[in-house]
């Protein structure tokens, strides 16, 4: 059966090839709508940041600049704090993964590994939580950062984001799958839990770490609400927050907007380009945080 | 000599098994220290991020009063108020009318899409699923600001294509029949790439003699896609009805950079009433209410979705 059907195709291959032709091109046709419609967006603001003011309001609308110019670039970074905007975006969203990877390995990995009393309830308490809705939690979160004497402040951006019940489950799942005697051996062999958990488990669960790292950087470094509440000097807002605020702050500058939107994509594009895979699989994972 | 050989004996034999137990008690309650000393960092931040706010904000909705100020206990007066604050309604009615153009548009183009992408003609399937993918780096600030100019009546790339059609000036934005759809639009470019690359995972696994068995007793493309494929993607069709229904019910960043709720209120969705409530209008207590009347439109969707699809979308 599959012989015969391979011969067959093999015969009729080419004229299959031409009967199909048009559908080809109409498939093909659409696709490159398809690309159109999810990148245009993209390559007709990243022309507009080149654009000189008086041609922004130009009819017809210029696709690529005319006379294009850096003074969009030179206006957010000097006029605006933006540069400063990148560089907090860059600290919050790395600190809270890298302490989001911590915590929720070592949780991870104790709820994949161990027995102990109270694991049963203690992992549905924190399955629970995946259902509560963000907006419902920022009153009191707020609040609670403002018992700690943390508005306005680097902790008061960085800590509510640290750690979430969808990392310990990605990590725990993951850890699972990793076999028993390696941390039994080392464990014989005298090291101790941290180092165990240090040097045999982290290592091993690299793949979980990056798909976890990638969701929770991406997240925090587009996330805007919580920036929102809890900032109020502009040296502390990040890029999405100072994105949001430059419609009302200043006046509405497409050039700037446009250069602002770009600068703010770049990093996590140029990660993507890399890292495809974990983002890709992150992407079903990351359902999960509701 | 007699006796304490006697007693040594005794020794020997008696207390080991008691050392034993008291050792086997002993590496129990080590395990459960390690156990919780590697649990503890985590569940501070648990308890005081989560735990502790969520509580609050059960008991914040049966209060009154200011965000850093003495509070009131009202009961469930908070809850009685809310049908009677006009807004309320137009903040429903605007939340659902989102869900309800969102979900099924995004749904049925991200399954058209996926179809298209992993049509046997096309070559570099990876590419295509690159491109949908790129929309969802932006993040929501970045995509309203990219599309606030092309929406941009007159000189807006959209605005001047569809008037160059003879549609005449649209203010997709400013025009409180257009701005919630714009806004859906916006939605759309940025999340539809979730879904296409969910449906085409799934695509890809289901096995290919199903379709060839069908295309052999005559079904047509139409016929194959909608009798075959689609039934076997059903849990997947579902999970992703679910997940685009979630995070809809809880619109805000693309609403708070492009209409701030206007024009009319006719952007103004719950999370929008939250935020302003609590935060700019200082009605405390009515906005925890409506996160709780968010809580009791979202819980239930995911308890359904974790139920049973989380188990169902594993062995797919």
């Amino acid at each position: 059966m599959p012989s015969a059907s391979v011969s067959l195709q093999r015969r009729s291959g080419r004229r299959q090839w031409l009967i199909s032709l048009p559908q080809i091109v109409f498939v093909y046709l659409l696709l490159a709508g398809l690309v159109v419609l999810m990148l245009g967006p993209y390559l007709f603001i990243f022309g507009t940041a080149f654009k000189e003011s008086y041609s922004l309001v130009k009819i017809p609308p210029e696709i690529i600049p005319k006379e294009p110019t850096l003074i969009n670039f030179r206006k957010i970074f000097t006029n605006m704090p933006f540069g400063r905007w990148f560089l907090n975006s860059t600290i919050v969203a790395t600190v809270s993964t890298v302490g989001t990877l911590l915590v929720c390995a070592m949780a991870g990995y104790t709820f994949a590994k161990k027995e102990f009393f109270g694991k049963r309830v203690l992992f549905a308490a924190l399955l629970a939580t995946l259902m509560i809705p963000g907006a419902l939690m920022l009153i009191p979160t707020f609040l609670v950062v403002n018992a700690l004497g943390l508005v306005d402040s680097y902790g008061g951006l960085i800590l509510p984001g640290i750690g979430g019940a969808m990392g310990v489950f990605l990590l725990r799942q993951f850890i699972e799958t990793l076999p028993s005697e390696l941390e039994q051996a080392a464990l014989i062999d005298g090291a101790s839990e941290l180092q165990v958990f240090w040097h045999v488990i982290l290592p091993l669960s690299k793949p979980g770490l990056t798909t976890l790292a990638i969701l929770h950087f991406t997240g925090s470094w587009n996330s805007l609400i919580w920036p929102l509440v809890v900032v109020n000097s502009k040296k502390l807002y990040t890029l999405p927050l100072g994105l949001a605020l430059m419609r009302t702050e200043y006046q509405v500058d497409y050039g700037a907007t446009s250069a602002a939107a770009i600068v703010s994509v770049v990093p996590l594009v140029i990660a993507f380009v890399f890292l495809q895979r974990y983002f890709i699989e992150g992407l079903t994972v990351g359902a999960l945080k509701g | 000599m007699d006796a304490t050989a006697r007693v040594e004996v005794a020794e020997a034999v008696r207390p080991s098994s008691r050392v034993a137990r008291r050792r086997v008690s002993r590496t129990a309650v080590r395990r459960n220290v390690v156990a919780y000393l590697f649990l503890l960092p985590f569940f501070v931040l648990f308890v005081t991020f989560t735990a502790i706010p969520f509580v609050s904000a059960l008991w914040l909705s049966l209060q009154k009063g200011l965000l850093a100020g003495p509070k009131t206990f009202v009961g469930f007066r908070n809850f009685a108020y809310l049908p009677h604050d006009t807004i309320t309604r137009t903040v429903l009615l605007n939340t659902v009318k989102y869900v309800a153009t969102i979900v099924p548009i995004a749904v049925f183009s991200a399954l058209g899409l996926a179809f298209l992408i992993t049509n046997r003609y096309v070559r570099g399937r990876d590419f295509f699923r690159a491109v949908v993918y790129f929309p969802i780096l932006a993040a929501p600030a970045a995509a309203a600001q990219i599309w606030s100019y092309i929406l941009a009546p007159r000189f807006g790339l959209l605005s001047y294509a569809l008037s160059a059609l003879g549609l005449g000036d649209i203010y997709f934005l400013s025009n409180p029949r257009l701005a919630l759809l714009s806004i859906a639009l916006i939605e759309w470019w940025r999340g539809i790439g979730f879904h296409v690359i969910l449906f085409i995972a799934s695509m890809i696994g289901i096995p290919q003699e199903l379709k060839e068995a069908a295309r052999i007793d005559g079904a047509n493309a139409w016929q194959v896609a909608t009798k075959v494929t689609i039934p076997l993607m059903r849990p997947v069709i579902l999970f992703s009805v679910v997940m685009g229904t979630i995070w809809a019910f809880q619109l805000f960043d693309t609403v708070f950079v492009l209409t701030n709720g206007g024009p009319m209120n006719s952007t103004a969705t719950i999370v929008w009433y939250i935020y302003n409530y609590a935060f700019r209008y200082s009605q405390l207590g009515l906005a925890a209410a409506m996160g709780v009347v968010l809580l009791c439109i979202i819980a239930p969707i995911s308890y359904v979705q974790m139920r049973v699809l989380g188990r169902e979308i594993e062995y797919a």
